[in-house]
């Protein structure tokens, strides 16, 4: 068995789509999960029991269960309360609720970081619960949130190639295909597993260079391994 | 009437599948055992390459570990089952399932025992010297002990993670729970109760497992500085 790059030349524009369709449906996923999230890191973060309670319940069922499961259980749900949505739709739905899971633990870590003492602080020369956090609490969660939110990101990236097996049309979907044509496994797995690996690189790499210009000045303990990759998918 | 028997959930399906998907957790269960065991091999031996400090070696493990960290589990599952038989390697499905998990799981695992053994103090390490210990003294009695229950802590969620990640075997047909659920789908057609049994059962044993973890966390911080 050898790498046969003529398959590449022949059939890159099937990868290419199915990039484009993984770049777009955690593009997606990653708006409307960042929503969803924040409003369940609230609630979770709520001193009132009956939003607690359910936030809390709601993260715990997500992160608990295998994403494809979940892919599954929307893929076959929605059908039966008579949506009908395109495969793609229903993708972008599961991911983006698994990924408000996700991304409201990074939140409500993020505000917890926060020392305790800054906010009584506020609290204690008049500031109001809402100016606390815009003006205290926000700024100084960043350093914890940016790092946090880019693993959760780079999870949900690799987890969306799940959604090949509810025909969602992305990169994954792109190597099946062209193995349906040519047989070649090799070539088409290389390619997949390469357009991965620059996607969550870059998303990785971009992220550091954003946070290093937020805290205004390199940091070096992160900046010597520019290849780890953090993030665990499920 | 149709139409709310459509809508309506028969559990009965779920509860007529349980024995065979309690089955299928049981395989479930057992193939993330052995690949969290193998990964842990896997990571011990990452990180004593990675202490080695030749350059092309050091080089290699980081290689790794960033591609095993940054392609989906779900590729280098198919890559392991459906390459490597090409390349003269001819494993049954659930062995490569099998590897392919451990192969995954080890470039995590190496960074929870690097972050294990950073945590003991070096002062330790000086201490134990000073009274005379040998090495292998020292490291049976002074570092393995702290560094282990440092690190089951952390071993036990990533074992949760596979739990949850070798769901992504019943697509090379390894008949798991997901799979198990899959093949009474396709004789009963009834895919949202299925679902919801077999999430249940993911549910129940990831649910547990974070509550161990909780525990030996909680008992791990005796030893934290």
């Amino acid at each position: 068995m050898r790498f046969d790059p003529s398959v590449i030349a022949e059939t890159w524009p099937l990868f290419l789509r199915g990039l484009g369709v993984t770049i777009l449906c955690c593009a997606l996923a990653l708006a409307l999960g960042l929503l969803l999230g924040a409003g369940i890191a609230l609630a979770r973060l709520s001193r009132r029991r009956w939003l607690r309670w359910p936030a809390s319940v709601y993260v715990e069922v997500i992160r608990d269960t295998p994403f494809l499961v979940q892919a599954f259980l929307i893929y076959f749900l929605l059908p039966r309360y008579h949506i009908r949505l395109p495969a793609t739709t229903a993708g972008v739905i599961a991911l983006a609720l698994y990924g408000a899971a996700a991304f409201a633990e990074s939140i409500r870590g993020a505000v917890l970081s926060v020392a305790r003492g800054q906010v009584e602080a506020a609290r204690a020369v008049g500031m109001s619960h809402l100016l606390t956090m815009r003006r205290i609490v926000r700024p100084q969660m960043m350093s914890y949130l940016i790092p946090s939110l880019t693993n959760q990101f780079i999870g949900l990236v690799k987890e969306s190639s799940v959604l090949s097996i509810i025909t969602v049309p992305e990169l994954t979907m792109a190597s099946a295909l062209v193995l349906g044509r040519t047989f070649a496994a090799v070539e088409a797995y290389t390619v997949v597993a390469a357009l991965y690996w620059g996607l969550t690189l870059t998303i990785a790499v971009a992220m550091g260079a954003f946070e290093r210009g937020m805290a205004g000045g390199p940091r070096p303990a992160r900046g010597r391994m520019p290849l780890l990759i953090e993030g665990r998918e499920s | 009437m149709g139409r709310r028997a459509a809508v309506n959930l028969e559990l009965r399906y779920a509860v007529q599948a349980l024995p065979l998907l309690l089955r299928g957790a049981l395989v479930t269960l057992e193939t993330s055992l052995l690949a969290i065991v193998l990964g842990i091999v896997v990571g011990v031996a990452l990180t004593v390459l990675r202490q080695a400090r030749v350059r092309p070696v050091e080089w290699a493990c980081q290689v790794y570990m960033s591609v095993m960290r940054g392609t989906p589990l779900f590729i280098q599952i198919l890559i392991v089952y459906y390459v490597l038989p090409g390349l003269g390697f001819d494993i049954p499905r659930f062995a490569a399932g099998v590897v392919a998990l451990s192969l995954n799981s080890g470039a995590y695992v190496t960074e929870i025992l690097r972050g294990g053994l950073s945590m003991i103090p070096r002062g330790q390490v000086d201490a134990a010297r000073s009274v005379g210990m040998s090495r292998a003294l020292m490291w049976r009695h002074v570092l393995l002990p702290q560094a282990i229950a440092l690190v089951l802590p952390p071993l036990t969620v990533e074992f949760t993670s596979l739990l949850k990640a070798s769901a992504l075997l019943s697509v090379i047909a390894v008949v798991e729970l997901t799979r198990t659920a899959q093949q009474i789908i396709a004789a009963t057609f009834r895919p949202v109760e299925l679902w919801l049994a077999a999430g249940a059962l993911y549910f129940v044993m990831c649910f547990a497992l974070g509550g161990a973890a909780r525990w030996l966390e909680h008992r791990a911080a005796v030893y934290r500085t």
